[in-house]
């Protein structure tokens, strides 16, 4: 059985990606204990997403593997990947673009998945759906369609959307990228409130100050490698590798 | 079914088919003509700033675009000699309502595409000192005319289907000869299947290359 | 070749209202005849829509010959082949209500598949993602998720094929059916006044079919936004 005090929640074991002749990611290592917030910070293109992406069984892996709660979740073998689909139902995750689904009202936005997938009662959905959307604020625009909220509702209502399924790691990919920047504060907030209950989280973001008050652990990715790994005060406040510092200093340069 | 195909009638009757299909062309290409043109002129026209402009052509496109062609195909045969005076010959009455018919549905797509041309390209004019007749030629036109020609071209295969009711006010294209021929052999189904394969073959190719045309135009765009 | 406006003075449209009750007969056939060809068109189009994204290449293959044909030939040529032919082929007679209801069905399915398939194509890859990432199931996925939001991009196209198919049953009175083209050139024979008849069978289709373009219009514009994301 899995101890959580002995054992990582997640541990990726050399993991490769190409898309052709395109090297994403090039052997990536990594444990993550429960409980630990890792915020992924690196250029564009340094294959961030990609990482997010894998773990939540949305891409092929050319090679390498991932353990969760120590069952094998994901391997590749002969060029084949092989998902656990029950493993895969621990991960919850959230895109940059919302990804709502337009045509269902925000209540059944959250409840398809739980009934479809969990087998949850109808009644029983809805309750827990309905605790969400008061939790975060939003309990007026269950009937509401997507296309009548504000990108940052929006965003809320896809993070409360994943935590229907009770998650055991939660996967953010530049949930703020897309937000106008007066709407960012009240998403992060959600995620703030998400890291106080000690909510395993992957965090994929380019707001550094944000990074910094999340992160219990900050991984500077780059080339498909990880290049620093460590606390966040280390790896953005003064950072060892020269790679990590120079980027550190060129955004903070320009967002600071 | 106890009817054996006998394809040698249809061989027999190969040439009336392709005079036929030669009528079917010309009709085809001298109606595009006219309404790649007036298609163009009636956008314009309906786009104006001045309601008294805009409406009758307004009015004139939604009219064609509601109504049966074979009902306008008619109208003009009978109606426009009695209503006009004007007493022309099939062929030419068949390209006038063909065409007229065409340059509407053609000057909704060059409309839609002016429409499209984004904001930022007027201002662009704009800001680079061009006078509004330049911003026209230069800009509005080359966008429209890009984005508007798959249209145009599905829209010209539509009018060469369509053209095979001419057929029924006795124009003598590639419907009518098909008739024609089944009625003088009793051979209908090697007949019929035969026509609708002709227009097949000329119409599947022209619709590839619109298919064409729109996918190259959209990787351009980006 | 020029003749002058004369014929223009002697329009006159009183005549007609002896025979109101047939053109209405005529409409009603129309409209009858469209009602049901849209309704197995749209099964008929979905079908096809399906069977041209199959994983077994010759039903796609199939699936897309018979699309491509329809919209390929004239209609007035599909016309005659299923009022000249089928009856041959089948070895028995068909009413002409039946040959219309099939000829325009087998066409209006290949055209309703085309707008099936577009509104398929639109969901963007997004889509795809988060109902994975939900875990949801190739089922539930498409009929929860994809189908609906396919129908409802499709709902204005739909509709006006549906008003495509009201126009091109014109054609049925070559075959000699009574709808409403029909009705007009009988009335137009009966009584040689062409002008006003025929403007009147022109108008009425007018009337019936611009209201509906303007209510696609509307739909568009409400579905658009809706689904704006």
């Amino acid at each position: 059985m899995y101890d959580a005090k002995t054992q990582p929640l997640a541990s990726l074991r050399n993991i490769h990606k190409a898309y052709g002749n395109l090297k994403v990611l090039s052997g990536i290592d990594l444990d993550m204990s429960p409980g630990e917030r890792v915020v992924v910070i690196g250029p564009s293109g340094g294959g961030k997403s990609t990482l997010l992406r894998i773990m939540m069984g949305l891409e092929q892996i050319t090679e390498g593997s991932i353990e969760f709660e120590g069952q094998p979740y994901i391997t590749a073998l002969n060029g084949k990947t092989r998902i656990d689909a029950n493993v895969r139902k621990k991960m919850g995750m959230v895109f940059q673009h919302y990804t709502l689904f337009p045509h269902l009202s925000i209540l059944n936005n959250l409840m398809l998945a739980a009934v479809k997938t969990r087998g949850m009662a109808r009644a029983e959905a809805r309750d827990k759906a309905m605790q969400l959307l008061a939790r975060l604020g939003l309990e007026d625009k269950a009937g509401a369609y997507p296309s009548h909220l504000s990108g940052g509702q929006k965003q809320r209502v896809a993070i409360a959307r994943a935590l229907m399924l009770d998650p055991q790691l939660m996967l953010f990919d530049e949930v703020t990228s897309a937000l106008d920047p007066e709407l960012v504060a009240e998403v992060e907030q959600v995620m703030l409130e998400l890291a106080e209950q000690r909510l395993p989280m992957m965090i994929v973001t380019h707001d550094m100050w944000f990074a910094r008050n999340i992160a219990s652990r900050v991984i500077f990715c780059a080339g498909g490698v990880v290049v620093e790994d460590g606390p966040p005060e280390q790896v953005l406040g003064d950072p060892l590798n020269p790679r990590t510092r120079e980027f550190i200093q060129r955004v903070f340069h320009i967002h600071g | 079914m106890e009817y054996d195909l006998q394809f040698h009638y249809v061989k027999q009757a190969w040439p009336h088919l392709m005079e036929g299909l030669w009528v079917t062309l010309q009709l085809t290409f001298a109606a595009n003509v006219i309404a790649l043109t007036l298609g163009f002129g009636i956008a314009l026209l309906v786009m104006s700033r001045h309601w008294f402009v805009r409406a009758p052509f307004a009015l004139l496109i939604e009219f064609f675009r509601c109504t049966p062609v074979l009902v306008q195909v008619i109208w003009f045969f009978y109606c426009v000699p009695i209503l006009f005076g004007v007493y022309l010959d099939p062929m030419p009455m068949g390209i006038l309502a063909l065409g007229l018919n065409l340059a509407c549905f053609n000057a909704e797509a060059y409309r839609a595409a002016i429409q499209a041309v984004p904001r930022e390209q007027m201002d662009a004019g704009v800001a680079l000192g061009f006078s509004p007749v330049q911003r026209v030629v230069y800009i509005v036109f080359p966008h429209a005319l890009r984005a508007a020609l798959p249209v145009l071209i599905t829209n010209g295969i539509t009018l060469f289907q369509q053209s095979a009711l001419v057929a029924l006010v006795a124009i003598g294209d590639l419907m009518y000869m098909g008739k024609q021929v089944a009625t003088e052999t009793y051979r209908p189904i090697e007949t019929f299947t035969t026509v609708a394969l002709i227009y097949f073959a000329v119409s599947f190719p022209v619709a590839r290359l619109a298919a064409l045309v729109e996918r190259r135009l959209d990787v351009a765009r980006v | 070749m020029w003749r002058g406006f004369e014929g223009i003075m002697k329009i006159d449209f009183s005549f007609l209202s002896k025979y109101h009750e047939a053109l209405l007969m005529g409409l009603g056939t129309t409209l009858h005849l469209t009602v049901i060809c849209f309704g197995f068109a749209l099964v008929l189009g979905f079908a096809l829509a399906l069977l041209r994204g199959s994983k077994i290449a010759p039903v796609a293959w199939a699936a897309t010959l018979y699309v491509e044909f329809f919209r390929g030939t004239p209609v007035l040529v599909q016309l005659f082949w299923i009022f000249y032919c089928l009856p041959i082929f089948l070895g028995t007679e068909l009413s002409n209500f039946t040959s219309a209801v099939v000829c325009l069905s087998l066409y209006g399915g290949a055209i309703m598949s085309e707008s099936f398939r577009s509104g398929l194509k639109s969901i963007g890859r997004e889509q795809y993602d988060a109902a994975h990432a939900l875990g949801l199931g190739p089922w539930t996925r498409t009929i929860y998720v994809l189908l609906p939001q396919a129908v409802l991009r499709a709902v204005p196209v739909l509709l006006s094929n549906g008003v495509g198919l009201f126009k091109e049953s014109a054609l049925i009175s070559a075959v000699g059916m009574a709808e409403l083209m029909f009705i007009g050139s009988t009335i137009s024979n009966r009584t040689a006044r062409p002008v006003e008849v025929f403007t009147v069978i022109a108008l009425i289709y007018f009337l019936v079919a611009f209201p509906l373009t303007r209510l696609v219009a509307v739909l568009e514009r409400r579905i658009l936004r809706r689904l704006a994301i």
